[in-house]
């Protein structure tokens, strides 16, 4: 055997193409990238449930994207999802808190109170451009309006368990993890939102 | 199992919500894409600086190892009998006592404008005291 073979050995991995530290982060960022493209829509329809507000839907959105980005980007892109949502749903409560702060500040100033929490939302605002004929249109808009009415009754925990596992398709373990509960919580959750919107659209329905 | 109520439920509220999401409009759209760039392009900045911020303390260390290695050989001089860099011949702890002061004299705007009204006196009382160094103060 050659004395050599070992150093040769050593030579042709010193040469082939190793990983550089930039295509690997390139890479992790193109990742990232198609990820949260793939989840925007979904978490911003979330948000606006929840908030109602679009604007404030989507600063909280871009809020989360921002922090997964920054954050937890070095996880393994399996983890993210429910990072993300886990994300969303705290800020979504936090925007909640500060603006049932505000409701109580301004209830004890004087002047016209305006509360924008109670303002009907226009039904034309979920109408798109092109897609079904307006008829069905007209009869999907009014369901949605009614489904958004009633989701926005559940308490948080339980419209959070039936988003994330009806919109975005989680399973108990990955909604568990976005909500951080147990997975019995989020069964307990989701089953007494199934049935509260049961009892408010099966009338309707 | 579901009963059939809840799983025609579950069917019916999933394809509302998920043409919902696919007939958002183009303006909510495309500010999302815009927010996704901004996110991500904040979160590359983010990731430089906490990069400069692994490497601030490793730099810090070693400037302060530098001034103490610095300060503990001492100050290295030109001997002006001997014409040639040399380390001055008095022991550390003289050397480190020196270089204090050399720094106070430094430091002092006054102590420098008294050193340069009388350089010949210091320059005299220098050599005084390298010549007999019990006959000076």
């Amino acid at each position: 055997m050659p004395r050599f073979a070992t150093l040769d050995a050593a030579w042709m991995v010193w040469d082939g193409p190793a990983p550089a530290r930039e295509d690997a982060a390139l890479d992790q960022t193109r990742e990232l990238e198609k990820f949260l493209a793939e989840i925007e829509r979904r978490a911003f329809r979330m948000a606006q449930v929840a908030l109602r507000d679009p604007d404030d839907a989507m600063d909280v959105v871009q809020d989360a994207m921002l922090k997964l980005a920054r954050n937890y980007a070095a996880k393994p892109s399996a983890e993210w999802r429910p990072l993300f949502y886990r994300i969303l749903e705290n800020g979504i409560r936090d925007l909640q808190r500060r603006r049932s702060v505000r409701k109580r500040v301004m209830a004890w100033l004087p002047g016209p109170k305006e509360d924008p929490d109670n303002e009907a939302s226009d039904p034309l605002d979920s109408v798109a451009d092109g897609g079904p004929a307006v008829p069905d249109l007209m009869m999907q808009s009014e369901a949605m309006e009614q489904l958004e009415i009633s989701l926005r009754q559940l308490p948080a925990r339980q419209r959070e368990a039936f988003l994330l596992r009806n919109l975005e398709g989680l399973d108990v373990a990955e909604t568990a993890a976005a909500m951080g509960c147990s997975q019995g919580s989020v069964k307990t959750h989701y089953s007494r939102a199934v049935h509260a919107l049961r009892a408010q659209l099966g009338e309707v329905w | 199992m579901n009963d059939p109520a809840t799983t025609r439920l579950e069917e019916r509220s999933r394809a509302l919500l998920c043409a919902s999401v696919e007939n958002l409009d183009m303006p909510t759209r495309s500010r999302l894409t815009q927010a996704r760039h901004a996110a991500l392009a904040a979160a590359g900045r983010g990731s430089r600086l906490r990069d400069l911020r692994w490497w601030a303390p490793a730099a810090g260390f070693s400037a302060a190892a530098l001034l103490g290695v610095a300060l503990w050989f001492g100050p290295v001089g030109i001997d002006r009998h001997a014409g040639s860099a040399v380390r001055m011949s008095s022991p550390p702890a003289a050397e480190n006592q020196t270089s204090l002061e050399d720094l106070d004299i430094v430091a002092s705007a006054d102590e420098m404008e008294l050193l340069q009204d009388d350089v010949e006196f210091y320059d005299w009382a220098d050599r005084a005291a390298s010549a007999d160094p019990g006959s000076v103060g």
